[in-house]
């Protein structure tokens, strides 16, 4: 749940998506959920003249599985709360295994 | 039997041979009587014996006996047959309305329906009691139940309404003496005194056939069911008046000209049965009949029983009923417009609903209770185990969100929303639903109670988090992996170890070997970070501050102190600052170690909330004394060939300046002075002076010291002996940096950051006596020069900027930039 979790926190905040086939999309993350699903809004596509069947789309949904990269904007990651959070995930992690 | 259902039997053979219950056949009909009749005329005893009929009675056959057959058979050759048999057929047309109508008037008068007993009952009415043999009962086309979706047939219903009181057609004996009521001779002579009648009458049969309602409204008395109470007298004469509910009048004599067979009974209007192929032509007889009471549902004896009031039909609003045309002739201009304007708000219900319709019967209650069974087990694992939702668990698996949420005030989606609770309300609104109209249905119940196992069952698994995570249904392919919002399918499936003895004796024995390594620096370092994170949880799970005589929270109290004590000395010990000082070691203390990583230096704000004043002068001491060793001293020394050091460095001693420093300087300033005074002579004796005093950090902690110790002079806290012990420290101290004040700069002088410097030599000239400071001008009066130069050639600001830095110093022995301008 920590990438979830983390996720939830950037919304409406602008992020760069890399899908696995390359193309890149910039929009306002709108909504993530447990399958790190994505909803966009205000979408851009990068290199648009690569993908000219792209430029009318205003907003999209991305399922998750075909994502290969999110950009962040920096200043909205607490860093040193995320590593908290990873601890603790991996504690729990720990703990089910046992 | 005939093809028809057509009663064969004579009616001596009757009594004797009941037959068995033949379901919609048994009910005699007019066309039956009225055959039965002629032949009881003419052959009445000898048709039987086989000797009389044998010889020649084919050719004996009088053909004027046929007149009647038309009146029998509907018409002859000449005409089709007709469909009045097919009640099925016919019912089927109109079983989505009456479904419809079923259920609304079940959900209308829940209580009626619930009261309703499973089979009739000696204490209920008697005219209501036959209303259950009444045509609309007879008309079971026995797909009704599609239509509704709540309903299973109840057998037992069925066989009291059709078994039980057909198979034998006594006549009532008490009441048969009692002449207002017929018996079977009189109904039978009044058959006779029909038949001829019917005769003359074509005219008639050029009318729509009636649905199927002629043939049973004329229940003969003695068709009551069995042990069924004898009527009342003042009843029976109610009967013979024409009260009764108009679709099970007995004809009079002087109506019977209107009523003969094949023409509609006076209970149901012509516009009706003259519209029959419209949906609903046996909703309620009449308007106002309708309106008076609660909606017929039709094929429901049982509801029946319950609405006496509905089968009066007239009266209720002071309308009259209207049974055929010519009666709406003679109504009121009012009464006739009010009875067409309820007329068509009627058909356009009916057509209303009969577009709704459309789709009825497509899903059996089976198919859609299983469908609701699917969605609330979706319901349920979608919710997981959020049943147990406290604070605590959300932390443990949204910590990041929460926290963040807290932190910065972000918008919480979903705050705690409770979705075992949504659950439940679901599931409580069903029960609320389904049981409200329809509790005397066995199976109903049934499918609720087995929704109702089912989520609770879904629940505990889901609470319990189910130990095996796929299902593997027999004789199938594939398999089906459960899965949730907290736990996602798993896409390896990797054996773990069934317990951790294998793994950690290596791992210990590897920490053993050795403890600067930097893997076991990290590993420290996570037992640092999660003894604190849990001394931080206890820190949020405070009890409130127990009162005085309030033992068990006293109690509580002093057990979560006891417990943050084990976690502080749990935090104490991965810290390792304890650890013994080897000296002329290769290896750094343990403490320094973990201070060396980014993530130590972090730490260490975090540690100093939750030690005392004691170990926080550990720590101190601890990085006084490696001050040479610490990783932003060591490896922050300036090279001759180099400006500065390098990126990750610089970084290192940001980091260091921005989290370790605060804290230490945080105790510092309120640490006593002989604790300064023994601090200082610590650097002095343990570290090379020299070369600490060229690192910020170095030159950073000297200047904590040395303004601390100013700090407690000005404010007069030092006593005589412990001054004189740090003036002795401070001319070591100074006498050793004395030739080096020169080389403490960071570089050239366009290199930026000096200020610290610059702090450092403010606060040794503070403290220095008139003899040093001149010493201390001398050794950095270049520096200052070059540097009041070098400002005067930059932007307005940062001249300023580097000037104030300047006069820092300048300032502390009594002089200023401005004196040299």
């Amino acid at each position: 749940m920590l990438f979830f979790s983390f996720f939830k926190t950037l919304t409406n905040q602008t992020v760069t998506i890399e899908l696995k086939n390359d193309i890149r999309i910039r929009g306002i993350l709108k909504s993530v959920d447990q399958y790190l699903n994505i909803k966009l809004d205000e979408v851009e596509v990068l290199d648009l003249d690569k993908y000219p069947h792209l430029s009318s789309v205003k907003n999209m949904f991305i399922r998750g599985s075909v994502v290969r990269y999110v950009m962040l904007p920096r200043s909205e990651v607490d860093v040193g709360l995320l590593e908290d959070a990873t601890r603790r995930e991996a504690a729990n992690q720990a703990g089910k295994a046992r | 039997m005939s093809f028809f259902g057509f009663d064969t039997t004579l009616p001596r053979d009757r009594d004797r041979d009941p037959g068995p219950s033949r379901g919609v056949f048994e009910n005699s009909d007019p066309f039956a009587d009225i055959a039965r009749a002629t032949a009881n005329a003419d052959e009445d005893d000898d048709a039987i014996d086989f000797e009389d009929t044998y010889d020649g009675l084919g050719d004996q056959l009088d053909n004027d006996q046929d007149a009647f057959n038309d009146d029998t058979f509907g018409g002859g050759e000449t005409k089709a047959v007709g469909r009045d048999f097919d009640f099925f057929g016919r019912t089927a047309q109109v079983s989505d309305a009456i479904g419809e109508e079923q259920v609304r008037y079940s959900l209308q008068h829940p209580q009626l329906a619930q009261a309703a007993p499973p089979a009739q009952a000696p204490g209920i009415p008697p005219q209501t009691a036959t209303a259950q043999a009444a045509p609309p009962s007879n008309k079971r086309s026995g797909y009704e139940k599609y239509s509704d979706p709540g309903f299973i047939p109840d057998l037992q219903a069925k066989s009291s309404v059709w078994g039980t009181s057909q198979r034998k057609p006594e006549p009532v004996p008490a009441q048969a003496s009692n002449r207002k009521m017929m018996s079977l001779e009189e109904v039978e002579a009044q058959m006779r005194r029909l038949a001829p009648q019917a005769g003359p009458m074509p005219a008639l049969h050029s009318l729509p056939q009636p649905v199927s309602e002629p043939p049973y409204a004329h229940p003969p008395p003695q068709q009551l069911p069995d042990g069924f109470p004898p009527m009342p007298p003042e009843l029976m004469a109610q009967l013979e008046k024409g009260v009764l509910p108009p679709h099970m009048q007995p004809p009079p004599p002087g109506v019977s000209e209107l009523c003969g067979p094949g023409h509609p009974p006076p209970g149901v209007p012509l516009h009706l049965l003259q519209n029959a192929n419209l949906p609903p032509p046996n909703m309620p007889p009449s308007g106002p009949q309708r309106q008076s009471g609660p909606p017929q549902g039709p094929p429901q004896g049982q509801r029946q029983q319950q609405m006496p009031p509905m089968a009066r039909g007239p009266g209720n609003n002071g309308m009259p009923v209207v049974t055929n045309p010519q009666q709406l002739m003679h109504m009121t201009e009012d009464q006739r417009n009010a009875y067409l304007v309820e007329d068509a708000k009627r058909a356009k219900r009916n057509h209303k609903i009969f577009l709704l319709s459309k789709g009825n019967g497509l899903m059996t209650p089976q198919d859609k209770n299983f469908i609701t069974r699917i969605q609330l087990q979706q319901l349920v694992a979608a919710a997981g185990n959020v049943t147990d939702s406290d604070l605590e668990s959300v932390l443990t698996e949204d910590f990041y969100y929460q926290v963040y949420s807290q932190i910065r005030g972000a918008p919480r989606q979903h705050p705690h929303q409770p979705l075992g609770h949504f659950a439940q309300t679901y599931l409580l609104q069903t029960g609320a639903r389904f049981g409200h109209g329809r509790r005397a249905l066995q199976s109903a119940d049934n499918h609720m109670q087995r929704m109702q196992q089912q989520v609770q069952r879904a629940v505990e698994a889901a609470k319990a988090k189910p130990k095996n995570k796929q299902l593997i249904i027999e004789g199938s392919l594939g398999k089906i992996s459960f899965s949730n919002a907290k736990a996602p399918k798993a896409i390896l499936n990797i054996k773990r170890p069934d317990s951790s003895e294998g793994a950690k004796p290596a791992r210990k024995i590897q920490s053993d070997l050795s403890l600067s390594d930097r893997k076991s620096i990290l590993t420290n370092l996570e037992a640092v970070y999660s003894a604190l994170m849990s001394m931080e949880d206890m820190e949020r799970t405070m009890p409130p501050p127990p009162e005085e005589n309030d033992p068990e929270a006293i109690q509580e109290h002093m057990e979560w102190r006891q417990k943050v004590h084990t976690l502080n000395q749990k935090l104490w010990r991965s810290l390792k600052v304890m650890e013994p000082i080897v000296p002329n070691s290769t290896t750094p203390h343990p403490f320094i170690a973990l201070l060396s990583c980014p993530k130590g230096k972090k730490a260490i704000p975090r540690i100093f909330r939750h030690i005392d004043q004691e170990q926080r002068v550990t720590i101190l001491t601890m990085i006084v004394v490696h001050l040479d060793s610490l990783d932003v001293v060591r490896l922050a020394q300036s090279t001759p060939g180099e400006a500065q050091p390098s990126l990750a460095v610089r970084e290192a001693i940001e980091l260091f300046s921005l989290a370790v420093m605060p804290s230490l300087l945080g105790y510092v300033n309120e640490a006593p002075f002989n604790i300064i005074i023994g601090l200082l002579g610590l650097v002095i004796a343990q570290t090379h002076v020299q070369s600490v005093a060229r690192t910020k950090v170095g030159l950073g902690i000297l200047t904590m010291l040395l303004s601390r110790a100013e700090i407690v002079k000005e404010a007069g806290q030092a006593a005589e002996r412990d001054w004189q012990q740090w003036v002795e420290k401070f001319n070591v101290l100074f006498d050793t940096l004395e030739p080096v004040l020169i080389e403490i700069f960071p570089g050239s002088i366009n290199s930026g950051d000096d200020m610290y410097v610059w702090q450092f030599l403010a606060a040794v000239g503070i403290g220095a006596s008139p003899e040093q400071q001149q010493r201390l001008v001398i050794a950095v009066k270049d520096r200052v020069m070059e540097t009041v130069a070098y400002s005067k050639t930059l932007p307005a600001d940062m001249s300023s900027q580097r000037l104030g830095n300047v006069n820092l110093f300048m300032r502390a022995i009594g002089l200023d930039v401005e004196l040299l301008g």
